[in-house]
């Protein structure tokens, strides 16, 4: 056993709190699973012996990160090294919005049934955080409620630490609301960040996952997501990768007729990585679910995506699309990408696609017809491909801030 | 202005334009008729340098430049400007940020100072307004969306904005309500200064009624048949291509 995991689970037999019970399955799994190494499928492309080697020395400068985004008026939770800072957060909600700290669940019999409910066991590191997470929040929407405000749940980590966080949130019927997990910070610190979101009947969730941490930065999370009849997930994901960044997103069809759209872009330099693992499950019948997953993969950076589809038995009338274009713009860039699909229903149309992504001659042409010289073309047409999918995104503010950082990040890439 | 001479092309191995030959003087205005398949719009993609095109055979020089040594880009900052008649849709590119792009190009290729970004949404709005579209469809994909006659609105805008010595526009007429057709033409008129010239290609005499052509030529099977004036169009109008045939005919029995 890694020393790393066994210090793990030691520290993890010291938590005693009103989650223990459903943390003592969790390490009973851990304890019978073997640390992921490369012959582990999951973790095929991705080190996890980098944790093992990592020392984290925390220091006492904080640093400077640029987290503010212009224009979103949201109700901001903020975490500093997975420790909630109540003096940054915001105080009051709007009616029919509930938000506790991870701590205070005892007093909320759904937060002990939703843990570990939608987020699928086999994720090793999922495991480690049902074990460690003591810090995170609980957020409850009524019924029939419509949360204007976005909720911003802002972690920043620095140099050295360790954290583990867990997000639960409740979607009471019909309701509606937007949530972005935002998580930054590039030096050497490990964190785990769970989410598990439970979307009732009718109910709607636009959800971004900002995913930018970079270079030294170990970041491992998820968010995963159970959609009741009718229920609507509108799941944007931005990756820029580090040394070794790992998210997997699961998407549960739990009841007829619901709807699913993940957005996924990422844009890797250096010797960065990033490893998505998707999985939507088609329970029941006449659901629909849509992924489009973009990446642009530089100098010797690797970008690793392994999409699941899965159509239960019965689970007619699905119509179920996956859509992968990758962009290579060096020899020693990586891209790994497989897709899985497992369909037991007969009555489906499932499509699903991986290429690599060549620059549109048409398009080239006519922008050059403009006296656009074609290394500008390129740059504007690579950059179209991931910018497609920011134009997309319903939060406006959103999208004009990542806008100019993308285009930054990827210029900074063409130079080398 | 424009000069081709004996220019033959070819795409997909097969030969379209034969032995064909045109001259524009500086403020001219030429049509360009001919049967589908004709070889119009190859025509212009051959003199804009697209990809595939082989010229073969001749020469065709801008201003006294050798158009065909020049890569798509050069031409274009040459002054030579082609209406697109199927405009490609380029999603995730802005318009704005497209055209900003295009006029930066074209400034610097005559050393003119590049638009701020404010001074250049002026003019923007300006040549948006010119032909009658939203503004919001500078924010769009590069004609992401776009309805055929939106599309074609936004080729003239984009004439406009880049001011081309020479332009070529491509069915520039084809699938418009009768006030985009106005919209159009007049955007092409405003651009006439008496030293811009136009190649213009329709299949139809009623843009030529709003923009006087000099010259009306007919294209058929890659090369010039028959040259005229305006009267030309009204004659192709009444009668048809079908008396092109028989012009066919008399010029091979000629040759023979
Ligand atoms: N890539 C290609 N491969 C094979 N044939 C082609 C290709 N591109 C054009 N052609 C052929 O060249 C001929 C001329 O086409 P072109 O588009 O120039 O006609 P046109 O005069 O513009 O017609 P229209 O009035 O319909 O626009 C046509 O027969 C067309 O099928
Ligand atoms: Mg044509």
């Amino acid at each position: 056993m890694s020393s790393w995991l066994a210090d793990t689970i030691t520290q993890a037999q010291t938590i005693d709190d009103w989650l223990s019970p459903k943390r003592a399955q969790s390490l009973a799994l851990l304890e019978a699973t073997n640390w992921p190494n490369r012959k582990t499928e999951a973790w095929r492309y991705t080190p996890v012996n980098k944790i093992e080697r990592a020392t984290f020395k925390q220091t006492s400068t904080l640093q400077d990160i640029a987290t503010h985004i212009p224009n979103l008026d949201a109700i901001d939770l903020v975490f500093v090294d997975g420790i909630f800072d109540a003096a940054a957060s915001s105080k009051t909600f709007p009616a029919g919005l509930t938000i506790n700290q991870l701590a205070d669940g005892k007093d909320h019999d759904w937060a002990l049934e939703s843990f570990k409910n939608t987020k699928p066991d086999r994720h090793f590191f999922g495991l480690i955080n049902d074990t460690l997470a003591t810090q995170g929040c609980i957020i409850d929407v009524a019924n029939d409620t419509a949360i204007e405000q976005p909720i911003r749940i802002l972690q920043s980590f620095q140099q050295g630490s360790q954290s583990h966080t867990r997000i639960l949130m409740r979607l009471g019927k019909r309701s509606s609301a937007c949530v972005i997990e935002q998580l930054q910070g590039d030096s050497l610190s490990l964190n785990t960040s769970f989410a598990e979101y439970q979307i009732a009947d009718q109910a709607k969730l636009e959800h971004y996952r900002l995913a930018l941490q970079c270079s030294e930065a170990i970041s491992i999370g998820g968010s995963h997501f159970s959609l009741g009849e009718k229920a609507d997930l509108d799941s944007n994901l931005v990756g820029f990768g580090s040394q070794l960044s790992r998210v997997d997103i699961d998407i549960i069809h739990a009841g007829e007729s619901a709807h699913s759209q993940l957005n996924v872009i990422y844009l890797l330099d250096g010797k960065e990585l990033f490893d998505l693992h998707s999985a939507i499950e088609h329970t029941k019948p006449h659901g629909t679910s849509e992924q489009n997953v973009r990446c642009i993969v530089a100098d010797h950076a690797n970008a690793i995506f392994n999409g699941r589809i899965h159509i239960h038995r019965n689970a007619q009338k699905i119509l179920a699309e996956m859509n992968n274009r990758n962009l290579l713009m060096s020899d020693d860039a990586q891209i790994n990408t497989k897709p899985e699909l497992e369909i037991y229903a007969d009555d489906v149309r499932c499509a699903h696609g991986a290429t690599i992504a060549e620059i549109d001659e048409k398009a080239m042409y006519y922008l050059q017809s403009r006296g656009i010289s074609r290394s500008e073309a390129q740059v504007m047409l690579s950059f179209g491909f991931i910018n497609e999918l920011v134009d997309m995104m319903n939060n406006q503010a959103i999208a004009q801030w990542l806008r100019p950082i993308l285009r930054q990040r990827f210029a900074d890439m063409e130079i080398r | 202005m424009l000069e081709i001479k004996n220019l033959q092309a070819s795409v997909a191995d097969k030969q379209i334009i034969n032995n064909l030959d045109l001259k524009i003087n500086p403020g001219e205005v030429h049509a360009i008729m001919g049967p589908n398949g004709a070889g119009k719009s190859t025509l212009s993609y051959a003199l804009t340098g697209r990809d595939g095109y082989e010229i073969s055979q001749g020469s065709a020089t801008l201003d006294g430049e050798d158009l065909l040594e020049m890569e798509v880009e050069e031409r274009a900052t040459a002054g030579l400007f082609l209406a697109f008649q199927y405009p490609v849709e380029i999603p995730g590119v802005s318009n704005m940020e497209f055209l900003k792009a295009s006029v930066d190009a074209q400034r610097a290729a005559r050393s003119l100072e590049k638009y701020s970004s404010s001074e250049f949404l002026k003019v923007a709005k300006a040549a948006c307004k010119q032909v009658n579209l939203p503004l919001s469809f500078l924010k769009r994909g590069v004609n992401e969306g776009f309805s055929g006659g939106e599309k074609k609105r936004n080729e003239i805008m984009q004439m406009i904005l880049l001011q081309p010595k020479l332009a070529i526009l491509d069915e520039s007429d084809s699938g418009l309500d009768i006030d985009a057709l106005k919209v159009v033409a007049d955007g092409i008129n405003s651009q006439r200064d008496g030293k811009r010239s136009f190649l213009v290609i329709t299949h139809y005499q009623r843009l030529l009624d709003y923009i006087k052509p000099d010259f009306v030529h007919v294209l058929a099977d890659g090369k010039i048949v028959k040259s005229g004036g305006p009267e030309l169009a009204l004659e192709l109008e009444a009668h048809g291509y079908s008396w092109l045939e028989s012009y066919d005919r008399n010029a091979e029995d000629e040759s023979e």
